[in-house]
């Protein structure tokens, strides 16, 4: 398998050439990075591949230490469409 | 191949838990009671807990405590319970998710 | 309702619960995991002076004496959201939403990976994830495996395994690219394990000692560093061999290894294919925030702390009013701190939320928190010391900001903050 086609965001499957080549195309940052390739918005969160995602993006830009890269939203567990809005239920 | 560590020269002899059967698409298989799903089924050789929705490459445990859900399964009906820290339990029913239907995107392929 | 909800019920969590039941608080534990004890369950390595620290017996420890002040722990209970509301933090669970005044998130940290050309194979799996199976569950994550990544945690892991009779066929790093780039140079690696005094006695310490003296020396070592590894506790810790890919169809059936230069690139020609049936991916470990991320807490990204960490100060107050952090969120180091950092956080709160004559005690606490990382036999980074300073520097300089925007009324100004 050529490094390319390895897989960096296992939920989506985005691999290691989209991002690289996305990040170099558009000189983006690691939010951009995301928004563009989908890397971080499956299943997980961004738990997995959130580091090496800013890692692409620190390639070709400056990181900013005081915000976390990749804002965390909620929920930050998947939440069943049967349980939104149950507040207090069992 | 992999199995239980019966006896460890730190950690000791495996407590004798109580036995429990479960299904996992469809085969029966034996667990230790209350141990999470992925563990049971890794005891018996199973790695394999579900296929990537899109693309059908199969996936099993990675973190094995709650923060990837690459291990992800259908349990008694609830979909997308971590195995790696769902007990399990006698009678227990658990399928792994398999590929999905992409129409669209087969469509793209074949005609784009 | 609780006088306080602590998220997280390992070491730094259990430990906080207990004081501030001591100090006569009502606690509620929440933890998504089956068993409390978080990471701290699957350790188990041999201290200086050859006392196992058995991470099971001591979670049994803490459980028994939460059990004993009558702690409400729920396990299975998975956070998806916090939020603020009258001064009351509200703590939606996939069970019931819980409130109390004050919140402590003690969730720890998630490991990092290195993505090497095959690792969602089923049977690569992260090194934790490795030790939680053999340590935790006793069952073996295979019979032939192999370590990508060289570090305090993959090197205490692989012990573990060994010591379970797991046969670890090689410890190595993983092929450099964008996303591996400080885990897969040689001389880096090797720099930075020097610093791991606690590894001795092994025969990669007695190599690399002799190389410490000074650069010229270390790049010496890194040139002539066994091609084959140099063997630890019966295993090959390869620093010039990179996992270049690994190889399956349907699961793992092994890995292609090839020589690296000192620099990491790979020299043609060198790959070699050996067999295996698990793989273990060990990136190293990051304060996992999530939760906190949510409360418009300001974040710093301190490399010896392991990443982005949540301001805090030394009594584990954040700047948010009613939130207080302990353990791996607030950096990566070993479980002894953790729970040091727990017991401080808990009396921060019993004293900000009335508890009277703690003054003492707690500055105590904060003492025994940095004697304790001091002696540490685990450092997850040699400089962790450093990245402490860090944040208590950016927290009087935070102070300092505050005071000039609202010299009559910080408390206002923790409002404010709250809802960002």
């Amino acid at each position: 398998m050529a490094d390319k086609d390895m897989i960096i965001c296992r939920c989506e499957e985005v691999t290691y050439g989209e991002l690289v080549e996305t990040a170099e195309e558009y000189g983006c940052n690691a939010r951009e990075l995301k928004l563009r390739t989908r890397a971080g918005m499956g299943y997980c969160g961004g738990r997995t591949c959130r580091n090496m995602v800013d890692a692409v993006a620190c390639t070709v830009t400056e990181r900013d230490s005081t915000q976390v890269t990749l804002k965390y939203q909620p929920p930050v567990r998947p939440v069943h469409f049967g349980d939104l809005g149950a507040i207090g239920h069992d | 191949m992999t199995e239980r560590i019966l006896d460890h020269p730190v950690l000791g002899k495996l407590d004798a838990s109580p036995k429990v059967s479960f299904l996992f698409n469809g085969k029966e298989y034996e667990g230790i009671e209350n141990e999470p799903i992925a563990a049971a089924l890794l005891a018996n050789g199973v790695r394999t807990l579900r296929r990537h929705e899109e693309s059908g490459s199969p996936r099993g445990i990675y973190c094995n405590i709650g923060h990837c859900f690459e291990c992800r399964v259908t349990v008694d009906g609830v979909q997308g319970m971590r195995a790696c820290l769902t007990p399990v339990k006698d009678g227990m029913v658990v399928t792994g998710g398999g590929q999905l239907d992409a129409p669209v995107r087969d469509w793209r392929k074949n005609n784009g | 309702m609780a006088d306080l909800i602590i998220i997280g019920s390992g070491p730094a969590g259990l430990s906080a619960g207990i004081t501030a039941a001591e100090c006569g608080l009502s606690v509620l534990i929440l933890d998504e995991y089956l068993k409390p004890g978080g990471r701290l369950l699957g350790q188990l390595y041999e201290e200086p002076g050859g006392k196992w620290w058995n991470g099971i017996e001591e979670t049994r420890k803490l459980e028994e004496r939460a059990a004993a002040l009558g702690l409400d722990i729920r396990l299975g209970t998975a956070v998806s959201n916090i939020e603020k509301e009258d001064g009351l933090w509200h703590v939606y669970t996939d069970r019931e939403t819980f409130t109390a005044p004050s919140l402590l998130l003690a969730t720890g940290a998630a490991e990092s990976p290195v993505a090497i050309p095959g690792w969602t194979l089923p049977g690569v799996m992260s090194v934790g994830a490795a030790q939680v199976m053999t340590n935790v569950h006793r069952v073996k994550p295979g019979s032939r495996g192999v370590i990508i990544g060289v570090n305090v945690l993959s090197s205490a892991i692989a012990m573990e395994l060994n010591m379970a009779g797991i046969d670890v066929a090689a410890i190595a790093l993983p092929k450099m690219n964008k996303v591996n780039k400080d885990g897969a140079n040689p001389a880096g690696v090797m720099d930075s394990l020097l610093h791991v005094s606690h590894m001795a006695p092994s025969k990669f310490v007695q190599f690399g000692s002799k190389l410490m003296q000074n650069d010229f020396m270390k790049k010496l070592g890194i040139t002539f560093y066994p091609k084959g590894g140099v063997k630890m506790w019966g295993i090959p810790v390869m620093l010039r061999k990179a996992v270049i890919e690994i190889c399956g169809k349907e699961q793992v059936e092994g890995v292609i290894l090839a020589t690296v230069t000192t620099d990491g690139r790979v020299v043609p020609g060198s790959e070699q294919r050996i067999d295996a049936d698990f793989v273990c991916i060990a990136g190293g470990l990051y304060p996992l925030a999530e939760l906190i991320g949510l409360t418009g807490c300001p974040f710093h990204h301190i490399d010896e702390l392991g990443g982005y960490v949540p301001l805090h100060n030394e009594q584990m107050e954040t700047p948010v009013d009613g939130l207080y952090v302990a353990g791996n969120i607030t950096g990566i180091e070993g479980a002894k701190v953790a729970m040091s950092q727990g017991v401080a956080a808990a009396l921060s709160i019993a004293r900000n939320s009335g508890r009277q004559g703690l003054d003492d005690i707690l500055r105590e606490a904060v003492d025994y928190v940095s004697e304790t990382r001091r002696k540490a036999h685990i450092q997850f980074h040699p400089e962790v010391a450093e990245g402490r300073r860090k944040m208590q520097q950016y927290w009087e300089e935070y102070e300092a900001a505050q005071e000039r925007i609202a010299p009559e009324e910080p408390a206002a100004e923790k409002e404010v903050l709250q809802g960002v």
